[in-house]
């Protein structure tokens, strides 16, 4: 570990714009704005409305979170196979009076597909990130992107755009042709940014004592590997020498994080393995990451920030015991974890039950009566049987929006709250004051 | 008796079957290419050096090794990216013709290399040129190794995500074990009523992650058939990729019905709306 004056020394070189090697690192966001200027692109700016909070990157430039009137990109895998992710997000969403927008009108950035079977191309990723930064401008909302992967996708096609004017200018024709413009967004946001962004809202918030448990880190690394210099640091994390996100929101919320010899390395998705090479994803997350997360660090949740991480660290478990590896750590997104902290309802809204390695011990270690939540969930599927009508985070979208993406712009779904207020009432004593 | 002993056996002499096979190797070393694949492997050489993003990407090596120490799937395959980089550096037709046979798809494209590499190559990137060379080019290996993404591919193509709630079935994924696929089994209702239970209307389907608008993958279609996707695929498997058109004009057809439905709604309706004809 660096001493402190080491760390001063990293992070003046930092803001120097100087990486290890010396080259140099330009920020797109400066050519950004005079390709703006030359009436190249528009730019979706930030404004005050969006209620935006300061953060420091890799170098020490500035980037700016809107923590409000956002446009939900949501992440195929997250929203496949562990919807409490985004459940959770919007649900912390409501909780602190937040304005947002999560319709149909958004494909994913395709960018699994891409680095899974490369059937794809850097025009086609590009125009992909275009048309979905222009349906959330029309829109009116800033796009806030969920996936870690889409985060890291859209950052190199926003630079590719800006960069490379034959490509820029091919997006555009195809853009032109269903009536879009070419519109990049002025941050690229992922929601863990976003998360850090309102600890102090969420802290305020906490119903649960989580000082007991113990937390383990995966860093996702198309977070912080892909686009180093977007990513977000903080000298109170780690003495700014990895990425704050996820680890500021667990610190804020009194969390222990523990440290592990292997946080650097990858979760084993490889995008193309998880599919159809799941030997070798499964081995790598047993053997890699989860091993030493318990052995090492004794964890009672390893806690993460992106669509593949936590579906690798958390479905490769089960098979584990095959070969007497039944570790059966719990794999947690970081707003399931803290949506949890403030109270969501285990299964109705951080559906805790999609995943493989079980919560249960973990929830008793943050003082949640998860047998009664388990139970009201229980019933709540039987009504639902029965044709009683789901409870809902938000206003269920027209009819129209089946076929057409409507511009419904100003739609404000937490002035309409529907049913789902779900929470569960503190446990056995373990009540945050 | 000595260890060797107990080694299985196997006998030195040919039987006839195998005396009339070709030798695997030629005496150079090298892998015995027929004329036709020798050609193709020189005309893959020849548009991966052209390819805008080789300078970019291959900037030069020390060969240190620090982007295999990091690399995971080093650890568990024949594969290294240092080798990759070399062979993107400085390899001939022959090595480049090897290595899009099987060892590009070990990669994970975690981008690790890249984050340690002192050079700043991005070799994640140049393996990525390398993979949609072999995909563009309908290289018999690959189409083995991209199989089993039939379905995948359909539902990225026609609605833009990448998986459904109903591909992941307790059959295909056995080893996550009964609590992650939403089984019946475990909770007593089927996977629909699940997806029901997840407050968030549109993620109440099993079909796609979430309910895509007609509009919407219209225009994703539009993309991939602009962009030469569509192409490129059918150099890959040209039955799905008519399968995704066959899709697509039935999509295009219904978007067109509901034109007709809300025709009044719209009228009122600015920007790409009004005028995306589908």
């Amino acid at each position: 570990m660096l001493n402190a004056a080491e760390i001063k020394k990293v992070l003046e070189e930092r803001t120097q714009r100087q990486r290890g090697t010396g080259k140099k690192v330009t920020d797109v966001r400066e050519e950004m704005l005079r390709l703006e200027e030359k009436g190249e692109l528009l730019i979706h700016r930030i404004r005050p409305e969006n209620r935006p909070v300061q953060m420091q990157t890799l170098f020490g430039w500035n980037k700016k979170i809107p923590t409000d009137r956002l446009w939900h990109h949501k992440s195929c895998g997250q929203c496949g196979n562990i919807p409490g992710y985004p459940s959770s997000l919007l649900w912390v969403m409501n909780q602190t009076g937040r304005r947002y927008l999560n319709e149909p009108h958004q494909t994913s950035c395709t960018a699994w597909n891409y680095h899974g079977t490369a059937t794809s191309n850097p025009v086609a990723l590009a125009a992909v990130a275009a048309r979905n930064f222009h349906r959330a401008y029309e829109t009116d909302h800033f796009p806030l992107v969920h996936c870690g992967t889409s985060f890291g996708d859209y950052k190199e096609m926003r630079k590719l755009l800006v960069e490379n004017a034959e490509v820029r200018h091919k997006v555009r024709e195809v853009l032109r042709g269903m009536g879009r413009d070419l519109v990049l967004p002025e941050e690229i946001v992922h929601y863990s940014e976003w998360v850090q962004a309102m600890a102090p809202e969420i802290v305020a918030r906490r119903r649960f004592d989580v000082s007991a448990v113990v937390a383990t880190v995966h860093e996702p690394c198309h977070y912080y590997k892909m686009v180093p210099e977007d990513a977000v640091y903080d000298e109170a994390v780690y003495g700014g020498q990895r990425p704050a996100v996820p680890t500021g929101i667990l610190l804020s919320l009194g969390a222990r994080v523990a440290d592990y010899s292997t946080w650097y390395d990858c979760c084993g998705f490889g995008f193309r393995h998880i599919l159809s090479e799941r030997e070798f994803s499964r081995s790598f997350a047993n053997l890699r990451k989860i091993r030493p997360m318990v052995e090492e660090a004794h964890a009672d949740v390893a806690i993460t920030s992106d669509t593949g991480c936590v579906t690798t660290l958390d479905k490769s478990q089960w098979i584990g015991k095959a070969h007497g590896q039944s570790y059966l750590l719990p794999v947690l997104a970081d707003v399931q974890f803290a949506a949890l902290a403030m109270g969501a309802h285990p299964y109705k809204i951080a559906q805790v039950h999609w995943h493989a390695s079980p919560v249960d011990h973990l929830l008793e270690k943050m003082g949640i009566d998860w047998r009664s939540a388990k139970n009201e969930f229980m019933e709540y599927l039987k009504a639902l049987k029965n044709g009683t009508a789901p409870e809902l985070l938000h206003a269920p979208r027209a009819e129209i929006e089946q076929y057409f993406a409507i511009n419904k712009g100003q739609v404000l779904p937490v002035e309409e709250p529907s049913v789902a207020s779900a929470s569960v009432s503190p446990g056995n004593g373990r009540v945050s004051s | 008796m000595s260890v060797v002993a107990h080694l299985p056996h196997r006998s030195l002499s040919l039987t006839e079957e195998e005396a009339a096979q070709p030798p695997s190797m030629e005496l150079t070393g090298r892998r015995r290419m027929s004329p036709a694949d020798r050609g193709l492997s020189q005309t893959l050489y020849e548009e991966f050096h052209q390819d805008p993003r080789y300078h970019e990407y291959v900037l030069g090596c020390l060969n240190c090794g620090e982007c295999t120490t990091g690399c995971p799937a080093a650890r568990f395959y024949d594969f290294s990216p240092r080798e990759m980089l070399q062979i993107a550096a400085t390899g001939d037709a022959t090595t480049l013709w090897d290595a899009l046979q099987e060892k590009i798809w070990s990669c994970c494209q975690c981008y690790t290399c890249n984050m340690r590499c002192r050079f700043g190559n991005d070799i994640a990137g140049i393996i990525s040129v390398m993979r949609e060379l072999s995909v563009r080019h309908g290289l018999e290996a690959t189409r083995k190794t991209l199989a089993p993404f039939g379905r995948s591919l359909t539902l990225l193509m026609t609605v833009g995500t990448q998986v459904s709630a109903d591909m992941i079935q307790p059959d295909f994924f056995r080893d996550w074990g009964p609590f992650a696929t939403g089984s019946d089994q475990v909770w007593g209702v089927s996977p629909e009523v699940m997806r029901k239970a997840i407050p968030l209307d549109v993620l109440q389907t099993t079909r796609s992650s979430w309910e895509v608008s007609v509009q919407t993958s219209l225009e994703l279609f539009r993309i991939y058939e602009e962009t030469g996707v569509l192409d490129m695929l059918r150099g890959l498997d040209p039955d799905l990729t008519e399968m995704l058109v066959d899709i697509i004009e039935e999509r295009r057809e219904e978007f067109r019905e509901a034109r007709e439905k809300y025709r009044d709604e719209l009228i009122t309706m600015k920007g790409p709306v009004a005028s995306f004809e589908g």
